[in-house]
């Protein structure tokens, strides 16, 4: 019997999805199965894992209550300082830019992610260091300023790291918008801000939402940026990881604190994206 | 102003990188800050030929044609292996790690293939205790003399009177000091914790590690090192908790700060002092008089080796003066062997960094398996970093 | 608002480049108030380039224009008292029907008292028929509808010009003639001045009672639709609005005679050329097509070649030696016999000089 044209196209589509569904399934979905077992696990006497069923791991989240505050409270204010930046950028780039130049000033956003994270801010701790800003201060009579190791120098790396993920998304939904709503919205009498608050603004929602979502969960796992930039005297949840897995080896603990972090991001995921549909007017609303 | 300002600026593109490769070489902070960022993970090949083309020099056992060694970055001669591979017909793969505790994790889960690798001393009393290494069967270290190494160093490696590990080097955890700008002379690790909170206000670091961290608090305070004593920790606790405000940062990578003199003061190791101390005169490395603690790294065999013979044999290679005295030039750190630094030129025995006089190495102490994994501390660290 | 002229809008020697390109060149134009003036032309002709500099989305390079007597140079477009339907209507996608139309009345200073909003916005929606479709959703709404919401949102805010921009484009037939009438009635009702712009001669002269025929960013012909249908100024005009027989001529005896390519001759009227080559431009409703000969100046023999029934009318090709093929329109009761003529059957074409314009033949495009 030959197969009919249907069970065709559905076994072309498995066979396209099959490595990326293997490839989430083995290194996304069976790793995270493995936490959720350890969470529910004991530390062994010298560190790791030893299986056993209880909660005192999730009972005792409270030792860690402090970084789980700071980064909930790190996470949506960096978000919205990226967003506060890049929202005039991403506004420029798709409707001020001439179209000749815009795809080089976009590329000039995409740039620094060619070159790793680590280097652009150890160039910062240079920047910020003895030798860099406090140096030229100096110069101009102005003694002893420290940036570095400030709260105000991990906001300016997370502004800086973090910028291009909150441009793109609000780009192309700016770069979407129909430029004929904005000349209906001049041609009823609305002020350009009036415009900009009650068109421009809603209708990029999906975009603005995408990438508070995507900073914000991305903020909630940083490590490094507060590590190099604040000299480790904020703890954040990627901290505590880092310690309880690396240092103390309490694995069932880091893994019940990961578990819980992975909640708390669908939880915002799910609200973003009720906020951007509300706003959009319909479900055809994809975030991240 | 007379300099020009470009003399202290090392924002150039050239020098930026050198630190950048430096720090990822792991040489900045003896292996800490490499585990944390992933980049430690490296496998690096020395040597993959096959050894058909050389006549091994000592075959009275088969050594196979390939080996693997886990070990610390930036910790061997190069030529080392190169020179075993030559004489043995064995290539050696290096494996290098972040943390001690990444390579226990590695050794505990299984099938590492490594036949020989280079623990620190308080984890060793931990590998035997879950049976992952074996007693070494001296008989097949010759070259390893029991006579000229100090018995300091080579006692972390004995458990019950047999012989688990030997020596590679060891090295201390003090504390740099920039005289140019701290004029208060400091001797003791209560002047450390005394001096953060005043004249180097916003200046001083301590290492983001509970065991130095916590155990340079306790001895400030008169305590053990180690201690594991709910009371004296709860001091310790207080003390540092007092003193988070005024540092400038927690910190292991803290060779970048002292250089650009954003920090002036930091707990230091000893391979970091020296480095800081010859490029930098100014920066003094000091041990605290009132305690603190000394290292030895060691190589043992594990029990799953694949290979243990050539794990024996490139132990006995490496144990041999001639050929050791190559890897300390290569890595700054000081030996444990007498035959050894025998062999050293002057300018390096004579370091006060690297080879300290005996008395000042007294009142240091080891960190203890018990102190690295215990509970307690962790938490402490926690709420410190976390206050 | 007192009126400070007799005109709505006036273009004085108005020219806009974009660069290097000129879209529209020295345009001279008054619309008097209550006017309903179509911008009718060729895609690219400039007709959209004046209605934006009416709105206030473009700004002359040249010239300047006036609204209700006021010279409208450097005031953007939300401090203009037009308001426009566009192209594919722009409903804002985020509001429904309600706050699409409440838009224009909230934008106003001093604010407007809510329950006046509501209820201009619903006599709006009333005078466009959508009384119950408030808070629906602009997806949720039919193309006919979504231009009903459109004009509501433009007319609610009272403008002394609505502007509209090829509103009917995207409807199809049957509904674009309904909104056409229904456009009529709204300009009567509401006696305020429209400006459309459109590519359908048919919709121009359907609706307005002014037609502006422009072409290469000029002004060919300003008048009735009458005037424009039966007396275009240019074969151009001749061209576009309607459909045209052309015929190759020459002017003889002074301009009195024109020689056809076959030989014949036949009287000269309407001449807008006096000597040399000329085209003779004929509508096909003023040929007559029979089976005998007719009586009239100028006939011709030919054979039918092609067939186009129309219901109350048919459209014949008809294919005359030495003079190529005609196009002409027969009412069925024109025919003697009220029978169609059947493709292949020889006929007579007679029609009266006088119907016809004679242009230069330098003139043809």
């Amino acid at each position: 019997m030959a197969t009919s044209p249907e069970t065709k196209k559905r076994l072309v589509t498995a066979a396209l999805l099959a490595p990326a569904s293997l490839w989430l399934f083995v290194f996304l979905v069976l790793p995270f199965i493995a936490i959720v077992v350890f969470a529910f696990g004991e530390r062994a006497p010298e560190g790791g894992y030893q299986p056993s069923f209880t909660l005192e791991q999730f009972a005792n989240l409270g030792a860690r209550a402090a970084a789980f505050k700071n980064t909930l409270l790190l996470a949506p204010v960096g978000a919205f300082l990226c967003l506060v930046v890049a929202y005039p950028v991403a506004y420029y780039l798709a409707v001020k830019a001439s179209p000749r130049y815009r795809l080089v000033l976009v590329s000039l956003v995409v740039v620094p992610f060619w070159t790793s994270l680590l280097v652009r801010v150890y160039a910062w701790m240079y920047i910020l260091g003895a030798r860099g800003i406090p140096h030229l201060l100096e110069m101009i009579g102005i003694e002893n300023v420290r940036l570095l190791n400030t709260p105000g120098a991990v906001l300016l790396g997370i502004v800086y790291g973090y910028l291009p993920l909150m441009i793109m998304p609000i780009y192309v939904s700016l770069e979407k918008l129909d430029r004929r709503l904005l000349e209906a919205s001049a041609d009823l009498g609305a002020k350009p801000l009036s415009t900009f608050f009650g068109i421009t603004l809603p209708l990029s929602l999906p975009g603005v939402m995408t990438g508070v979502a995507l900073v914000t969960i991305l903020l909630l796992g940083e490590y490094l940026i507060p590590q190099l930039l604040g000299g480790g005297k904020v703890f954040f949840i990627g901290n505590a990881l880092v310690d309880l897995f690396l240092q103390s080896r309490n694995w069932p603990f880091g893994s019940a604190i990961a578990v819980t972090l992975v909640v708390v991001v669908v939880f915002i995921l799910l609200i973003a994206m009720r906020i951007a549909w509300r706003f959009a007017g319909t479900r055809q609303v994809d975030l991240v | 102003m007379s300099k020009d300002y470009k003399d202290n600026l090392p924002i150039s593109a050239s020098g930026f990188m050198d630190e950048f490769m430096r720090l990822k070489r792991g040489s900045v902070s003896r292996r800490h800050f490499l585990g944390i960022t992933g980049l430690g993970l490296a496998t690096a090949v020395m040597t993959r030929f096959p050894g058909a083309l050389s006549t091994p020099a000592y075959a009275a056992e088969d050594l196979g044609t390939q080996m693997s060694i886990a070990t610390w970055p930036n910790y061997h001669d190069p030529a080392t292996f190169e020179n075993f591979t030559a004489a043995t017909g064995v290539a050696v793969e290096v494996n290098v790690f972040g943390s001690n505790e990444e390579m226990l994790a590695k050794l505990q889960a299984g099938a590492s293939g490594w036949s020989l690798f280079v623990p620190t001393n308080y984890t060793i009393s931990t590998y035997q205790k879950l049976g992952l290494i074996d007693e070494l069967d001296m008989s097949k270290v010759p070259n390893f003399s029991s006579t000229t190494q100090n018995t300091r160093f080579t006692s972390e490696g004995q458990i019950d009177g047999k012989t688990f590990a030997v020596p590679k080097n060891w090295g201390t955890t003090g504390f740099a000091v920039n005289t140019d700008k701290l004029k208060t002379p400091l001797k003791s690790w209560k002047d450390f914790f005394e001096i953060a909170q005043t004249e180097a206000d916003g200046r001083a670091m301590v290492h983001d590690y509970q065991l130095t961290t916590i155990g340079s608090a306790l001895v400030s305070l008169g305590y053990g090192f180690n201690s594991i004593d709910a009371g004296e920790l709860a001091k310790a606790e207080e003390l540092l908790i007092k003193v988070k405000p005024h540092l400038y940062a927690i910190n292991s990578d803290y060779q970048p700060s002292m250089r650009s003199t954003d920090a002036w003061m930091t707990m230091c190791w000893t391979n970091d002092g020296a480095q800081l101390n010859r490029d930098m005169p100014e920066i003094a490395y000091i041990l605290g008089t009132d305690g603190g603690e000394i290292w030895t790294d060691f190589y043992a065999i594990p029990k799953d080796a694949p290979n243990k013979a050539a794990g024996y044999a490139l132990l006995n290679y490496l144990m041999d003066p001639t050929n050791a005295v190559k890897e300390h030039i290569a890595n700054g750190a000081p030996a444990t062997d007498s035959r050894v630094i025998e062999l050293l030129p002057k300018e390096i025995t004579s370091n006060k960094i690297v080879y300290p006089d005996e008395a000042s190495l007294t009142p240091l102490e080891f960190g203890a398996a018990v102190t690295l994994t215990d509970p307690a501390r962790a938490e402490l660290m926690a709420r410190f970093k976390s206050a | 608002m007192t009126s400070a002229s007799t005109n709505d809008i006036e273009f004085r020697s108005v020219t806009k480049n974009y660069g290097a390109v000129t879209a529209v060149t020295d345009i001279n134009l008054t619309v008097p108030k209550g006017a309903f003036l179509a911008l009718l032309g060729p895609s690219g002709c400039g007709k959209t380039t004046c209605l934006r500099m009416i709105g206030g989305f473009e700004q002359p390079s040249e010239g300047t224009v006036l609204i209700d007597g006021r010279e409208m140079n450097g005031i953007p477009a939300y401090r203009r008292p037009v308001n426009m339907v566009f192209q594919h209507y722009a409903l804002f996608p985020h509001f429904d029907v309600e706050q699409n139309v409440a838009y224009g009345l909230k934008q106003m200073r001093p604010k407007l008292p809510s329950a006046e909003i509501s209820r201009r916005v619903a006599e709006a929606l009333e005078m466009v028929r959508l009384g119950g479709f408030a808070k629906r959703r602009i997806h949720e709404m039919s193309g006919g509808q979504q231009q009903r919401v459109a004009l509501a949102r433009a007319i609610v805010n009272r403008p002394s010009v609505l502007l509209l921009d090829e509103p009917l484009a995207a409807l199809d037939k049957k509904l674009r003639s309904a909104m056409q009438i229904e456009l009529q009635t709204l300009q009567r009702e509401l006696g305020i001045t429209f400006v459309l712009v459109t590519h359908d001669q048919e919709e121009a002269l359907s609706m307005a009672d002014v037609v502006c025929v422009m072409s290469a960013g000029r002004i060919r012909q300003l008048g009735s639709p009458q005037e424009v249908y039966d007396r275009p100024a240019d074969l151009f005009v001749a061209d576009f609005v309607g459909k045209t027989n052309r015929i190759d001529a020459t002017l003889e005896a002074g301009g009195i005679t024109l020689r056809l390519r076959n030989g014949s001759a036949i009287p000269a009227a309407n001449r807008a050329v006096a000597s040399g080559d000329a085209i003779v431009a004929i509508r096909p409703e003023a040929i007559r097509l029979t089976r005998a000969a007719t009586a009239d100046l100028a006939s011709f023999q030919g054979t039918v070649t092609h067939r186009i029934f129309l219901g109350s009318s048919a459209e014949y090709a008809v294919s005359v030696p030495g003079l190529g093929d005609f196009l002409v329109t027969a009412d069925r009761r024109g025919l003697a016999d009220s029978e169609l003529v059947e493709p292949g059957e020889a006929v007579f074409l007679g029609f009266d000089p006088k119907a016809a314009h004679i242009f230069p033949a330098s003139s043809a495009a």
